[in-house]
């Protein structure tokens, strides 16, 4: 075809518009955006067929062979130019004010065009302002109905909030009985925002109105997810997150309400800015070089007199690879000590082992996009809604499309409009689910007998011990029927699973059992290693896996070498010249249990708030407290920074150079966006200058030498050789040629209920807070929007313990008791009730047991035995 | 006095008839308007269930379409044609009329739900200028006495 007279060949079935960008011509657009499906709704991008004189938009219109095209005749910029004015006099003339100031795509257009007077009589529309909740300020009179905001909701993030409203001149975007937003299903992600082309949607800003002075590139903080974001800078702070947008990023041009608001916490008056040191009480300000100091001493003294074994190392599932690196280096090459370990392992680190372990790490790359070419999707103890949303869009997106989804949670999660089947089974009934299922499906002979015979073993000893499982017993159980269960086995024989598997799995009591059991299942079906099934897991933090990944584990080393593998420990052992013991160090819980009996005499906590995170804070506070020496490196005085010995500060993601590997296997690297406050240092740059204090006898001094090491000494991570800073790349695969093995399985006994504790809680987090919200809840706008963190009761246990909503009930379990407002839910099954995590210091921890996680004692950390009383005084 | 009782059974086995139909929304939302008198706000996410969609959706339907209503209407709906022949013809003294026989503005329904008051672009009816409907029945080459008996009729209807 040909466009201006210039000859271009496209591929069919793409648009004249997408033909002439493709060619670097450009159309003026305002309701395009190429995520979203073309909708011809502003008209902007007309075009003139040379041959018949038709205007049409371009963004419709499909190309045709020898089609010629007039891109800027006069013809088309008169009428281009009228729809503009036509636009500005309904638009009302507050430019001046208007925060979204230069990137306001209307004024733009009118700029490029010469248009300053519209010639025309204005006839605004006036609307009222709605800005009550504190993240989205609507103005609608600045609307153009380009309709992005609606289909962005639609096809993007799939929560059908908003759609237009009425017709004609008074025609807006509205939410359901056109409440305002906190009062719909708008789960205030933010994407509309974004996506607007004009300052009818925008963001409502905490101290800083205006278009920022730049934006730059960089990686999201909170969950596994780990979205490519724009952070807009204004006077050296963070003042605005946007989605990158960018192509083959995991969330292209969507975010969650954490990614887009709550990064608040970065310009937050508790961000430490000064290291400090516990004088006779209180700590006092001081040097970098006292700090450092008091600290390399210190440590070295300890480590003198009562050997490696007395010092821990708690690094981060939140810091970056490179500080991870370091930190675990640190630990073992000048302590000689594997005490170490970092917040994932309480977020469910041991099931992602499991799978690491079976699959002979061939199950490390999962990329979000696959999702979309799954064929049947199970997600099993997960509320992706809520700790993943961007995963949940992916989600919601296929079932839109017709994907069957198959959700196995005891509560109804906001997934359950978009499933196909809801197994609404009770926590501990997981591994019997999985197995009937896999039994069914070996009944109908649905397996996938290739994928068996070629990469696994063991297959019949796998069989036969399913006959064992008898989908009627788990029925008369667990109260679930017998149809649906066949229904689902219906629904998954014959083809590959896609797995979702979250914390409801990952830190349930039998979570490696139940692990095993998925990847029994996905064997089964030949689901793994194919892009149309495959293994999701939600990690909780931004780098989970990074951490593990680095070394920052106690039975690992980087490369995830486990200690006990003596080749791959020799490696290392001769790249850092010093012997490593093959004995497992103290993981989290054991270095707190050894603090309080003495044994342990110094904890170095880098990026982590175990007294906010951990389950009981009082015995995590004690323990804590019975070290000689506590030092907290970390960006926010927390509860742990309080007691602290020795406070150093660090730097958030935004104001250091380094990588980040989310729950795909996606090595995301960044740049720094500002400078930290203050004092404040890059951890890998404390961590380096430490290191020269006690010994090491050369500084890397900067972040590329780190990851140059990182790449010569971690085959996994050597992509990030030609990866440029704010770039991604992936893991780079393993090659094995071990065969797969079913896992036996187990007879489950279930303990007997004890009647003290009658209800089972469920522990969960809600998508305005991360983890324990150490960050997220002093973010100004997620504190504004004033949460109180209900527990969730179903209405015949409310109607029992006579507790209504509003009422405050004291719960009690066997470790702890808190006392919250309650919430009758009628979507929770009887017996049991759901507290949300991060509320009030996170005092939902105390209701577990500080255990590690997959050990044999642990009751897990997702759901506990509880007893429920309303309080007098309530209403 | 109040609009009619809700049916909420007949309601719910009218969505359930279009359930799952593709591009059933319409149908059902016909067949709602015309038993009911209206659509209740409060039916529009069980709807949005049976279809399909998402409530804000189905809300966007109703209120893009003239036809669709989410308030009750009375049991007469009067509707003054102001196309351009009946304009010509006299129509805006015939809304004016209209008004005061009924003491309702445009757009309003009287309180005992008798009476809605609406105006039409056109009613396609021009060789009757000026016209109105009272529900589905034409009156043309309108004046004002015939409005009032026209009216009138109505309201004695009422009145037995």
């Amino acid at each position: 075809m040909a466009i201006n007279g210039i000859r271009v060949s496209c591929p069919p079935g793409i648009t004249i518009l997408e033909a002439a960008e493709q060619n670097g011509i450009k159309i003026p657009k305002l309701c395009y955006h190429p995520d979203l499906k073309p909708f011809g709704a502003c008209r902007l991008c007309l075009i003139e067929e040379e041959k018949s004189g038709r205007v049409m938009a371009s963004c419709v219109t499909p190309v045709a062979a020898k089609m010629e095209v007039l891109t800027d005749s006069p013809r088309v910029i008169r009428h281009r130019k009228n729809i503009v004015r036509l636009m500005m006099a309904e638009h009302p003339e507050s430019c001046v004010v208007c925060s979204k100031g230069n990137r306001c795509q209307l004024r733009g257009i009118a700029a490029e065009m010469g248009l300053g007077e519209t010639g025309l009589y204005p006839i605004p529309n006036y609307k009222s302002i709605e800005q009550a909740n504190p993240f989205i300020v609507r103005d609608l009179s600045k609307c153009i109905l380009c309709g992005k905001c609606i289909r962005a909701d639609h096809e993007l993030v799939v929560a059908g909030a908003i759609d237009y409203n009425l017709r004609g001149f008074k025609s807006r975007p509205a939410t359901l009985y056109d409440l305002p937003l906190e009062g719909s299903n708008c789960t205030f992600c933010g994407t509309c925002v974004s996506i607007c082309p004009t300052g009818a949607l925008s963001p409502k800003t905490t101290g800083y109105v205006g278009t920022p002075e730049k934006e730059t590139l960089t990686s999201c903080g909170f969950c596994g997810v780990g979205c490519s974001i724009l952070m807009g800078v204004a006077d050296d702070r963070a003042v605005e997150i946007n989605p990158s947008g960018l192509n083959g990023s995991v969330n292209g041009a969507t975010l969650c309400v954490r990614g887009h608001f709550a990064h608040d916490f970065l310009n937050s008056k508790e961000r430490l800015t000064q290291p400090m040191i516990r004088g006779e009480s209180d700590l006092k300000t001081v040097s970098w070089d006292e700090a450092l100091d008091r600290v390399a001493s210190r440590l070295l003294a300890i480590k003198k007199d009562y050997g490696p074994q007395s010092i821990g190392f708690f690094g981060s599932s939140k810091c970056t690879n490179e500080e991870n690196y370091l930190f675990q280096k640190m630990a073992r090459v000048l302590f000689g000590t594997n005490n170490l370990d970092n917040g994932g392992s309480m977020a469910g680190r041991p099931a992602l082992q499991i799978i690491d372990e079976k699959t002979d790490g061939r199950s490390r790359i999962n990329p979000l996009a696959n999702l979309e070419k799954a064929e049947v999707i199970c997600v099993l103890g997960a509320d992706p809604c809520q700790s993943a949303p961007v995963l949940s869009y992916y989600l919601k997106r296929a079932a839109k499309r017709g994907v069957p989804l198959i959700g196995i949670d005891p509560r109804k999660t906001d997934l359950f409009p978009f499933s196909t089947l809801w197994l609404a089974i009770s926590p501990d009934k997981d591994y019997e689910l999985i197995n009937c299922l896999a039994a069914m499906v070996w009944k109908k002979f649905a397996h996938d007998s290739n994928f068996i015979e070629r990469f696994t073993e063991e297959f019949n000893l796998y069989t036969e011990a399913l006959s064992s499982f008898n989908p009627e017993r788990l029925c008369l159980a667990s109260g679930l029927d017998m149809k649906s269960l066949a229904y689902a086995a219906d629904l998954v024989k014959g083809k590959k699973i896609s797995f979702v598997v979250g914390h409801g799995i990952t830190q349930q009591k039998h979570g490696a059992r139940s692990m095993e059991a998925i990847l029994n299942l996905s064997l089964m079906t030949g689901s793994l290693g194919c892009e149309s099934g495959g293994l999701y897991v939600i990690t909780k933090e931004n780098n989970q896996v990074g951490a593990w990944d680095m070394g920052t584990v106690p039975d690992a080393l980087p490369g995830r070498i486990p200690l006990g593998d003596g080749s791959g420990r020799g490696e290392w052992e001769r790249a850092w010249d010093v012997k490593i013991s093959p004995d497992q160090g103290l993981n989290v819980v054991r270095m707190l249990e050894e603090a309080e009996k003495g044994n342990l005499k110094a904890l170095y906590i880098m990026g982590e708030n175990p007294l906010r995170s951990l389950p009981q804070h009082e015995r995590v506070e004690a323990a804590l407290k019975h070290l000689d020496l506590l030092v907290v490196q970390d960006i926010l005085d927390t509860e742990t920074t309080r007691i602290a010995d020795v406070v150093l500060p660090g730097a958030a993601f935004s104001e250091k150079g380094g990588s980040f590997t989310n729950m795909e296997g996606r090595i995301v690297c960044f740049t720094q966006v500002v400078p930290p406050p203050r004092d404040g240092k890059p951890d890998w740059e404390i961590l380096d200058l430490l290191g020269l204090k006690m010994g090491y006898p050369k500084a890397y001094r900067s972040l590329e030498r780190i990851r140059a090491e990182m790449v010569r000494l971690i085959p996994m991570y050597a992509g990030l050789q030609e990866t440029p800073g704010d770039a991604w790349t992936w893991i780079r695969r393993t090659e094995t040629e071990k065969t797969l093995r079913f896992s036996p399985l187990q007879t489950t006994d279930q303990g007997p209920m004890d009647d003290d504790y009658p209800l089972t809680a469920i522990l969960g987090s809600q998508r305005f807070h991360l983890g324990g919200g150490t960050r997220t809840g002093i973010s100004k706008r997620i504190k504004d929007f004033g949460l109180k963190g209900e527990v969730s009761l179903s209405s015949k246990d409310g109607a029992r313990l006579h507790v209504k909503s509003g009422d405050t009930v004291h719960i009690q379990s066997r470790e702890g008791a808190l006392i919250r407002e309650a919430r009758i839910d009628e979507d929770l099954n009887e017996g049991q009730i759901f507290v949300p995590t991060a509320f009030h210091k996170n005092d939902a921890m105390n209701l577990v047991g500080l255990s590690v996680l997959g050990s044999e004692s642990s009751q897990g950390l997702k759901t506990c035995q509880v007893r429920v009383e309303k309080l007098e005084g309530s209403k | 006095m109040k609009p009619k009782e809700i049916d909420w059974n007949q309601l719910s086995s009218i969505i359930e008839n279009h359930k799952g139909e593709q591009w059933g929304l319409i149908p059902l939302l016909q067949e709602i308007q015309e038993t009911i008198g209206y659509i209740p706000p409060e039916s529009i996410e069980k709807i949005s269930n049976a279809v399909n969609l998402f409530p804000a959706q189905v809300q966007g339907v109703i209120t893009f379409y003239a036809g669709f209503s989410l308030t009750p209407k009375g049991k007469y709906v009067v509707r003054i044609c102001r196309g351009t022949a009946c304009h010509v013809k006299g129509s805006r003294s015939i809304l004016r009329l209209t008004k005061k026989e009924l003491g309702l503005e445009k757009g309003e329904t009287s309180p005992d739900y008798q009476f809605t008051l609406e105006t039409v672009a056109c009613l396609g009816a021009c060789f009757l200028a000026p016209a109105m409907m009272v529900n589905r029945t034409y009156y043309g080459k309108l004046s004002p006495p015939k409005v009032s008996s026209v009216l009138a009729q109505f309201k004695k209807q009422e009145g037995q």
